[in-house]
């Protein structure tokens, strides 16, 4: 499990990560979700002792990183997929990660086989792709079979087989009873492979969550409408306190999307303007909308679902 | 979503093995330093300069001075050391490259951040780098020394009117020992700037101020500046151990070699302590 107690982190002026408190949980992917700077990265450096906090604690199963015994046995990471030097052979890389781990070198083999580098081992890691490099990170980061493993957007720059691959393996990790936290900021990929979510935003909680329940909190009302007569509903519906998007899927369909009414309201105020009903259907938000939601004003929803985990 | 029962939460790994130190560290930075192709083009060119070189410029002053001792001149007997000394003034230079390099290779490709999630313990870490490319390099430099020596040993051997320098000679074995140690001190040079500066460019660049620029604008002081300065600064202070003669205001051998490594060891200080004070 990790435990981070109001971490905080200034970079000059600039708050990197504000007074951040939460716990990843052992046994699912938790996903940790947040738009581009939003402070991910250097809470995870944190975590992994590269980065020295101003303020506040990171511990894994209650002990700082900077005081693990076997360090690499404990927890797995990998923040840069291409952090390790070119010239050096992919096997002789983890060789040495085994070596300063005391891990038994027989293990560098293994991990190979499962991430399917053996045929690439003697090759020069300069030449790999991004793919490639990606499996020689996790290669890295299972070396030690710790039981909590952190990810850095994993998927950035993978093929739709790496990506697939990727996401088996971190349910696969999960389901072994492994803390799994990884990073991303593409809240479908997040929606498809972690259970729970954490969402910052310029640093700060913004929801700690079941990813279920913070589609049910946060999706607000949403209903499709479709009607020949809108020029007739819209006027009302507005005057109701409904408002009118464009149609969510881009498509001029005649639909109509209004939120901030339930459909039952909807259907009423149609049927006193005397308009005919073609489509009235509530839509279910994606994750992806959430997010979008939720980042788009942070400050409203600070602390939203904070410590809701028990 | 539901909670796994406690029992299934994963342990760590390898719990049956103690936990790493100071040994698994050095084991795993012989393993770095062993399997990158700089470390063998660098050692390769100090293997060229030291005895390659030395040996080509033994031979033309041996070969040059014989035919001068038919004029009647009188020979130098320590042609052997003369000679054999120029090539280190290229081959420290390649090591201290490799010393800077050990380091800040890590930096330039991010390696550090992984070295660092396997040896949180920086001073540890720091510790096991200098140890391992300090012994590595020591050796590395004893043998060429030797080898060096004897090689010119036996160009000159083949001139029998020229008197030939032996290890038994006065201080001969401990320039030729010394030789070894000094190279090793500025392999560590480098690889405490590296430290330091966390760029190759950087760091070789404030090394070749350090070794070459600095000492000639120094010279350029009026002497009662430079000659105590000079006589301390710690690369001239240093070579004092590879030479045969002391000259005016340098230092004696020992003392010489003394005064740089505690220069060497008051640096790696500075920079195991700014290591453990920097994010990375």
């Amino acid at each position: 499990m990790i435990q981070v107690r109001n971490l905080t982190k200034h970079f000059g002026p600039n708050i990197a990560v504000d007074n951040l408190t939460f716990e990843v949980q052992a046994g699912r992917v938790t996903g940790f979700l947040g738009p581009n700077g939003a402070g991910k990265t250097t809470t995870l450096r944190m975590i992994l002792g590269l980065v020295r906090p101003e303020k506040g604690t990171a511990t894994v199963d209650g002990v700082s990183y900077q005081r693990l015994r076997a360090p690499m046995r404990e927890v797995g990471a990998v923040l840069d997929a291409k952090a390790y030097q070119p010239g050096r052979k992919a096997r002789d890389h983890l060789l040495a990660l085994a070596q300063a781990s005391r891990i038994p070198v027989k293990r560098v083999d293994e991990v190979l086989g499962f991430v399917g580098l053996s045929d690439v081992a003697d090759r020069r890691a300069g030449n790999f792709s991004l793919g490639m490099a990606q499996r020689l990170g996790i290669a890295g980061a299972l070396l030690g079979d710790p039981p909590v493993l952190i990810f850095d957007e994993p998927v950035n720059g993978l093929d739709p087989e790496g990506i697939v691959w990727i996401r088996t393996l971190m349910q696969g990790l999960a389901a072994q009873g492994r803390t799994v936290f990884v990073s991303s900021h593409l809240m479908s990929e997040m929606a498809l492979t972690a259970s729970h979510v954490i969402v910052i935003g310029r640093g700060h909680m913004i929801a700690d969550s079941e990813v279920e329940d913070l589609i049910k909190r946060n999706s607000g009302i949403v209903v499709r409408l479709r009607t020949p007569k809108a020029e007739v509903v819209v006027p009302r519906l507005v005057a109701a306190g409904g408002k009118i998007q464009t149609s969510s899927n881009g498509e001029d369909d005649g639909a109509i999307v209004v939120t901030g009414l339930e459909a039952a309201a909807i259907g009423d105020i149609a049927f006193q303007a005397g308009a005919p009903v073609h489509e009235l259907s509530p839509v279910e938000a994606s994750l992806e909308d959430v997010f979008m939601e939720l980042t788009r004003d942070d400050v409203e929803f600070h602390g939203t679902g904070a410590g809701a985990i028990p | 979503m539901t909670q796994v029962p406690t029992q299934t939460i994963a342990k760590s790994g390898f719990p049956e093995l103690g936990p790493p130190g100071l040994l698994d560290t050095m084991r795993s930075e012989w393993t770095k330093l062993k399997t990158l192709r700089s470390t063998y083009v660098i050692l390769g060119l100090g293997v060229l300069f030291i005895v390659g070189l030395s040996a080509l410029i033994t031979f033309l002053i041996a070969a040059n001075e014989a035919s001068e001792l038919k004029h009647g001149s009188i020979p130098s007997p320590l042609i052997t050391i003369q000679g054999a000394q120029v090539g280190w003034e290229f081959a420290l230079l390649a090591f201290m490259v490799l010393g800077v390099l050990v380091i800040s290779g890590e930096y330039s490709s991010g390696l550090i951040g992984v070295t660092l999630l396997a040896t949180p313990q920086r001073k540890r870490l720091l510790v096991a780098k200098v140890l391992v490319f300090a012994i590595t390099l020591f050796v590395f430099t004893e043998v060429m020394s030797f080898v060096n020596f004897f090689v010119g040993h036996a160009i000159v051997s083949a001139y029998p009117a020229y008197p030939n320098t032996s290890l038994s000679n006065n201080g001969v074995l401990r320039v030729v020992i010394g030789m070894g140690i000094y190279v090793t001190l500025i392999g560590l040079l480098g690889l405490g700037a590296g430290a330091l500066l966390r760029n190759a460019a950087g760091a070789i660049a404030a090394c070749v101020g350090f070794l070459f620029i600095l000492p000639i604008a120094l010279s350029a002081l009026p002497d009662s500046f430079s000659n105590p300065i000079g006589e301390y600064w710690p690369t001239q202070a240093g070579m004092r151990i590879g030479l045969l003669h002391q000259d005016a205001h340098t230092l004696t051998a020992w003392w010489g070699a003394g005064d740089m490594a505690l220069f060497i060891a008051l640096l790696l200080l500075l920079t195991g302590y700014a290591l453990s004070k920097r994010n990375a």
